[in-house]
């Protein structure tokens, strides 16, 4: 077998570009998907129900369908009516399909807080604000970021999905460059890698965050 | 929204019922295998096998799917070792193979957390009673694990289930490409998209109704 990897130095420009269209879709849904999954989170633990039951249906509707359906209806349905451009189409497919997830992890990590500490606050005459910001978020951020994290790492590696509405990120570019050079192997090993790399920087930032929030006493 | 033409796309789109189901159902099979002999290795005294696992997992885990799914159908083509002159694999095989590894993937760090989970006090009481080790995995270690496992694994199928559709980006004809085929044709996009959308959401409650038997089923009886 003859590889030829000079397919990738000359390819390397259009690799990059793919590169950046991913980051930035991951960038972009990634801030939508924690908006809509804190918003889902407080919903599920309102005192409402209808706003209870908005949120689980949600959770349940965007969980039990595939990310590409979600973006198929962002792109040929609301990004029609909308007049959005294929990129805020993707970003809000990964966004809202991503927020389902986000809002499961928050609400976890809310509840994984002693409940005795929420009562203790009150007893030393707190109010709902002031240990909301003080001791019962604090304390759940420890517990969500590492689901926070390897759910970030997930949402990376759904931008490749993008693909079946027609954005060229990083799997498009490659798929495209396979097409014109016919070496396969050579392209996508390359982008096998940059993935790799990719998710692998996403884990160095996990253990960092979480040493950042370990209990310190 | 034209509730005659959902109507009419369901049965349509139902055709490619047949292949999501299948390729769920054989990379479900091929990869749980693939990942119970993954998590052994995790397990095992021999420092080769376990990096070989932990390799494996890295590797497989950090790619996207449809990278994996691409390699297996464009790629493979390519590959030409010796007396191998290219493997070609029809869209379908190539799309089990890249869902297989995936699943194996994921499914062996679930299988490994679960048989991890269980208290190390009960294996220490069971070689206090005498037991072997082989009697002990299979009547104490290994019926524990599964309890823990099953919500895991399941969440994990659930996944697999919905990323079948990926296998419409190497021309399987699942539920997604017929979805694609009815709107390319006619140009209303809306209600094929819908339809098939309510069959994954019946699928993959189904699935939840699946679990919450076995759970049950699995349940700890005092």
């Amino acid at each position: 077998m003859t590889l030829d990897w000079g397919v990738v130095s000359r390819s390397w420009h259009l690799l990059m570009e793919g590169t950046r269209l991913t980051l930035g879709l991951f960038a972009a849904a990634i801030l939508l998907a924690t908006v809509v999954g804190l918003l889902l989170a407080v919903m599920k633990l309102s005192p409402i129900a209808p706003f209870r039951w908005l949120s689980t249906g949600y959770v349940w509707v965007f969980r039990g369908t595939p990310v590409l359906v979600t973006l198929f209806f962002a792109f040929f349905v609301l990004g029609r009516e909308l007049g959005l451009s294929p990129f805020w189409s993707g970003v809000l497919g990964l966004g809202v399909d991503g927020g389902a997830y986000k809002a499961e992890i928050i609400r976890a990590g809310i509840l994984a807080v002693d409940p005795g500490q929420e009562e203790a606050s009150m007893a030393l005459g707190m109010t709902k604000r002031h240990y909301m910001r003080r001791i019962i978020i604090p304390q759940a951020i420890r517990v969500i970021v590492p689901t926070y994290m390897s759910n970030a790492i997930l949402l990376l590696k759904a931008t490749s999905v993008a693909v079946g509405i027609g954005l060229v990120e990083l799997t498009g570019i490659t798929r495209q460059l396979s097409n014109s050079t016919f070496q396969p192997i050579e392209l996508f090993t390359a982008a096998a890698v940059i993935y790799l790399a990719l998710t692998t920087a996403l884990v160095i930032a996990q253990e960092v965050l979480e040493r950042r929030f370990v209990l310190k006493i | 929204m034209d509730w005659d033409l959902v109507w009419e796309s369901l049965p349509l789109i139902w055709k490619g019922a047949g292949a999501t189901i299948s390729l769920f159902a054989w990379s479900l099979l091929f990869g749980t295998l693939g990942a119970l002999a993954l998590a052994l290795m995790r397990l095992s005294s021999v420092k080769a096998l376990r990096w070989f696992a932990a390799f494996f997992g890295w590797l497989f885990r950090g790619v996207p799917l449809l990278i994996l799914l691409f390699y297996a159908f464009f790629a493979l083509p390519e590959f030409r070792i010796g007396p191998i002159d290219g493997i070609f694999l029809p869209a379908f095989r190539a799309a089990v193979l890249g869902l297989s590894l995936w699943t194996a993937a994921y499914q062996a760090e679930t299988i490994r957390s679960g048989l991890l989970a269980v208290d190390p006090g009960q294996e220490e009481a069971a070689v206090a009673l005498g037991m072997t080790r082989r009697h002990y995995m299979r009547r104490i270690i290994i019926p524990q694990g599964v309890r823990i496992m099953i919500p895991p694994y399941m969440n994990l199928a659930m996944t697999l289930l919905k990323q079948t559709s990926l296998a419409t980006l190497v021309t399987v004809p699942e539920m997604t490409l017929l979805t694609q085929r009815i709107f390319s044709n006619n140009f209303q996009f809306v209600e094929p998209i819908f339809a098939l959308a309510m069959l994954y959401l019946a699928m993959t409650t189904a699935l939840l109704a699946v679990q919450q038997v076995m759970e049950r089923a699995f349940r700890l009886r005092v």
